[in-house]
């Protein structure tokens, strides 16, 4: 069975080939050995800081088959995303042309670069292997970081954000880049999200634009991608839909792809979470899915279970996910439908 | 010819001129009651009735039948009694040496900086007169009322020229830039404007700067261009100093040109002179001549010889300028080539 857990060390060549195999415009997983050994090291240290409010940690999560020694997909949770360096978007809301004297009142759609969501968690780098998209893994590899979060509240803020890949043609163009960032960073859309990948969006932000975007001005085809999401994108993207978040005014400085956005009190997976105490028992496999945790940090796991039981105080987990789930009996375990 | 300071009169062939210009002249609509107003104002102008900020030196330029074949106007200062908006052409530099980018945006800011400078407008010569030197005469004379009473303008005069655009009256400008705030075509806008609208317009403008590698193609390529109609008034004015500083129109994005008034070629060489008349040779330097006059104001241009410190010009010329022998003209050769001519 796939478990969910910390990156460790050991799992550098395995993220190395997920890496490779990452669609552009997931910036944080870049395929750059040294780069990822970083990462890796950042988030072990992550999991074992002492904190007492959000800062610059990054929980760096994989999806391991030990059947087949592989890890089959990763994801992230930056504590706070504009710690380190501030966490640019562009915020489309309307420029008001107003003249009472000549009688118009209308608004023009606008870009503006900002820092308006430095404040709140990242949820990022979700990469699943091909063959998993559409199963209940995806879910488990998005939201067991969402039951982290239930679990360890104060390591983050009250609400998340991610960045949903945007579009972009299969040979690797953006028309929103072509018309907008590729005037301000002189770079092809690939070289910039792989720049990205390995320095913070930040190194940037001298060349970014300072002035509104008015998007009338922008080509029919760039104006199209502004909320657009990549195909390959949409499973990220619909799994937190469901989970309620939703897209508000921000999109991607880079290829206008939608950013969503949850107060973490409302996300169904933190909400309706509970805990019950958990106890090895034979169960049918047939019975409804969970999606379950353990309540810990640097051993944190997460599995896909089946209950032929709703949990109550009390709840019989099978013992390979027991196991799995690295509990002691009586352990609290965090279960919430899948 | 003459150029002379417009009359009640001058009403009718105002109208017919105003027609004739049509799309090409906001500044002076072919409607009665509008040029009605904007004589009179021009009158109390003249009559040193209004203040500097409200006023408005509209001129004809009249052939010996007292025919009037073409206008010009100077006003006192753009922007003090609303605001008078241009946007400079400015940059932004977007350089990133460890990554080897560096880019050059040029980038539009909106602004009044124009503001209390004196402004060259409403130009028109009827097109069966656009020969001999009268287009340089009706706009010169401008420059050199101006040498005779710098007290009543702005440190620098400056010249709005209309931008590219089609004989439909589209501006690729326009269209890449305030159609979106306004979401009307150009004549629309051009015709507000004319009504005298034009700060309201501008108001619908953003204020942060804009990015020109956001505008279409042909709207960049407009920038500080001036219509193919306002060439032959740009020669004129480049050759009195005026050049394009990086203002442009915030509509049609045609070039703002600018001079310091001191600094203008008419303002500057010109000379206060008694008046000789008398013969002048064939080959005699061609000058621009003023009466000195403000309510009666006169100038004509006439061939005139340098005589121990006198002007000479012929019986006519100084009966055009309402002038007896011994009266002081200011005086400027037509043109900077024959400034050497005239002073051998």
């Amino acid at each position: 069975m796939l478990v969910l857990r910390p990156v460790a060390p050991d799992d550098l060549p395995e993220l190395q080939r997920l890496a490779r195999e990452s669609l552009v415009g997931v910036t944080s997983l870049p395929d750059d050995r040294q780069h990822l050994l970083d990462k890796i090291l950042d988030s072990c240290a992550s999991f074992s800081a002492n904190v007492q409010a959000p800062g610059p940690e990054n929980y760096f999560f994989v999806l391991h088959d030990p059947a087949r020694g592989q890890l089959r997909g990763c994801s992230e949770i930056l504590a706070m995303a504009g710690f380190s360096a501030p966490f640019y978007s562009l915020r489309n809301r309307p420029f008001v042309s107003s003249s009472r004297e000549l009688n118009v009142q209308h608004g023009v759609p606008t870009l503006s670069l900002c820092q308006d969501l430095s404040n709140h968690s990242l949820l990022r780098g979700f990469h699943i292997d091909p063959d998993l998209v559409g199963t209940p893994m995806a879910e488990l590899l998005s939201r067991a970081r969402l039951l982290f979060i239930a679990a360890h509240g104060a390591r983050f803020a009250d609400t998340s954000i991610t960045e949903i890949v945007g579009y972009s043609s299969d040979d690797g163009h953006s028309p929103f880049w072509d018309a907008l960032g590729k005037h301000f960073f002189d770079l092809p859309y690939v070289e910039a999200e792989r720049l990205c990948g390995l320095q913070s969006r930040s190194f940037l932000a001298d060349l970014m634009p300072q002035y509104p975007i008015y998007i009338p001005m922008l080509p029919k085809a760039a104006q199209d991608c502004i909320g657009q999401v990549h195909p390959q994108g949409r499973e990220a993207y619909e799994i937190l839909l469901r989970e309620g978040f939703e897209a508000n005014h921000y999109v991607d400085l880079f290829d206008g792809g939608p950013t969503l956005y949850a107060r973490h009190n409302g996300v169904r997976s933190i909400r309706h979470s509970l805990i019950a105490n958990a106890c090895p028992g034979p169960q049918s496999g047939s019975g409804r899915a969970w999606l379950a945790s353990n309540e810990r940090l640097g051993q944190y796991r997460a599995a896909l279970v089946h209950l032929d039981e709703a949990p109550g105080d009390l709840v019989n987990l099978d013992p390979e996910s027991f196991q799995a789930l690295q509990l002691q009996t009586g352990d609290p375990v965090r279960l919430v439908a899948l | 010819m003459i150029v002379r300071p417009v009359r009640m009169t001058d009403l009718p062939a105002l109208m017919a001129l105003a027609q004739r210009a049509g799309l090409g002249l906001t500044t002076l609509p072919a409607n009665q009651d509008r040029l009605t107003h904007r004589i009179r104002w021009a009158q109390r102008t003249f009559a040193e009735q209004v203040e500097r900020a409200d006023a408005d030196y509209l001129f004809v330029l009249e052939d010996d039948e007292q025919q009037v074949v073409g206008i010009s106007a100077l006003t006192g200062a753009v922007g003090l009694r609303e605001p008078w908006y241009s946007y400079r052409v400015g940059m932004t530099v977007n350089s990133a040496p460890n990554l080897g980018i560096r880019r050059q945006i040029p980038t539009l800011f909106l602004n009044n900086e124009m503001t209390g400078q004196s402004e060259l407008c409403s130009l028109f010569l009827r097109p069966d007169q656009r020969r001999d030197s009268n287009g340089r005469l009706l706009s010169l004379a401008r420059l050199l009322f101006v040498a005779e009473f710098p007290h009543l303008f702005g440190d620098k005069l400056i010249a709005e020229l209309r931008g590219k655009g089609d004989e439909n009256g589209c501006s690729p400008f326009w269209n890449s830039l305030g159609r979106h705030f306004l979401q009307m075509d150009f004549v629309q806008a051009d015709h507000l404007s004319s009504l005298g609208h034009k700060p309201f317009i501008a108001e619908l403008l953003p204020r942060q700067p804009l990015y020109t590698c956001l505008l279409s193609e042909p709207a960049q390529a407009a920038i500080g261009q001036a219509h193919e109609n306002a060439e032959a008034a740009l020669a004129i004015l480049r050759h009195e100093g005026f050049a394009h500083q990086g203002h442009i129109d915030i509509f049609d994005g045609g070039p703002v040109i600018e001079a310091e008034r001191s600094k203008v070629r008419a303002v500057r060489e010109s000379q206060v002179l008694p008046l000789l008349v008398g013969t002048p040779d064939d080959d005699a330097p061609t000058w621009l001549i003023h009466n000195r006059r403000l309510e009666s104001c006169r100038v004509t241009s006439a061939r005139g010889r340098l005589v121990s410190g006198c002007l000479l010009v012929d019986r006519l010329s100084a009966k055009r300028l309402q002038l007896q022998p011994g009266d002081l003209v200011r005086a400027v050769p037509l043109l900077a080539t024959q400034a050497k001519a005239a002073a051998a």
